[in-house]
């Protein structure tokens, strides 16, 4: 993709086919708008390292795993406009950050948050400690999020996707929205549609295990 | 989606700071100044987890403040293109729905609200179904799929889209 550089994150522009979207009006407001002002921009890509240290870490990452996509999708011959507009829409997350990123599962997440807020209890006779408003909200969002009740026992079922090209930000997704069926999984990742065949037996037998480790509500 | 990061940061800290609680003022500091705010690349900085390194300081010529750069470990929150999330509805008009999901706004526009739902005006606004089986109000959960995101200097902005298999509402609080 060519705007691996762009400053902002963009919706797809109008070069780029629409079809599966089926909506054309509200985009071309948003991308007239963005004209007006810098501030207010919806762009495709990633933003490039603005702050924070280690900028080899943008092209280090953005090969082998633009390779790795880009090779699955020329394999499928005929399909490449299809493709395009789907990869434009498939997680990226190992491309856009550097390597020492964690992706966590909302119930990884909420368990370091609310162990931090038991410390901010203790802490609390401080009155210049305080949480920030995003914490509060970040937490609530991450316990109603969590379907489990064992975030290792989820962690250990799912990696045993990865020996099947499954990256850790898809194992997220997966964990997070609790798929039941296979079907759910690949509409909902579309990424590992590439892989459908090799990954059905796999994912099965893992969803019927993160069943098992569901809370019941 | 939340992750687990190492960042770094040069903290500078006044004189008057310095002496036997020069670690914890440091520390404190960089949670005063980092915790709570948003950056497009790293998304919400949600909380600091701990501090990994802390390099030698350097005084800056001309003043007395002296410069540390800080290494530390934290969880952000960023929404990312293609993910799929769930959002609680904070509003619902003619042009669309807005959602919060953790510390981020999520707009979705009615031209991606599937056609068979329609607006319907009122006291309690909503996109309902035309045989009235599903809908979409303030405080309804519903599942969607990132398709934009937006950074300014304190807040992240998405479009989101109910327009696709598996997603729409997930929990109606009229039948809660």
């Amino acid at each position: 993709m060519s705007e691996k550089g762009g400053r902002m994150f963009s919706l797809p522009t109008k070069t780029t086919p629409k079809s599966s979207l089926k909506s054309t009006a509200g985009k071309d407001d948003n991308s007239a708008k963005s004209k007006r002002g810098r501030k207010v921009q919806f762009g495709t890509e990633g933003s490039p390292d603005v702050n924070f240290s280690s900028p080899k870490s943008d092209g280090k990452f953005a090969t082998p795993f633009g390779k790795g996509g880009k090779g699955e999708k020329a394999a499928n011959g005929g399909k490449t406009h299809v493709a395009k507009e789907s990869q434009s829409l498939e997680l990226r997350v190992e491309q856009e950050l550097p390597e020492n990123v964690k992706c966590l599962m909302d119930c990884e997440a909420a368990g370091i948050l609310e162990g931090i807020q038991d410390q901010m209890v203790i802490l609390s006779s401080d009155p210049t400690i305080k949480l920030p408003e995003s914490f509060g909200s970040g937490l609530q969002y991450a316990k109603t999020g969590s379907y489990y009740t064992n975030p290792q026992s989820v962690r250990k079922v799912l990696q045993s996707l990865t020996k099947y090209g499954v990256s850790n930000s898809e194992i997220c997704v997966i964990a997070n929205t609790c798929p039941e069926t296979v079907d759910e999984v690949f509409a909902l990742v579309r990424s590992l549609e590439a892989k459908r065949s090799k990954l059905t037996g796999p994912l099965k037998d893992v969803l019927e295990e993160l069943a098992k480790l569901k809370t019941s509500t | 989606m939340f992750f687990h990061i190492v960042l770094e940061r040069n903290m500078q800290l006044h004189p008057r700071h310095f002496g036997r609680n020069l670690r914890e003022n440091l520390v404190s500091k960089l949670v005063k100044d980092v915790e709570g705010t948003c950056s497009g690349r790293h998304g919400f900085v949600v909380a600091i987890t701990g501090i990994e390194n802390v390099g030698k300081g350097l005084i800056r010529d001309g003043t007395g403040f002296v410069t540390f750069p800080v290494k530390y470990q934290c969880v952000v929150f960023r929404p990312f293109k293609g993910e799929i999330l769930e959002a609680a509805v904070t509003m619902v008009n003619k042009m669309g729905f807005f959602a919060e999901t953790g510390p981020v706004q999520i707009f979705v526009s009615n031209h991606l609200i599937p056609d068979d739902m329609e607006f319907q005006s009122g006291d309690m606004p909503n996109y309902t179904t035309s045989d009235g089986s599903v809908k979409i109000q303030k405080d309804s959960e519903v599942r969607l799929k990132i398709i934009g995101t937006r950074v300014d200097a304190t807040e992240i902005f998405c479009i989101g889209t109910i327009k696709d298999d598996f997603l729409g509402v997930i929990n109606d609080p009229t039948t809660a």
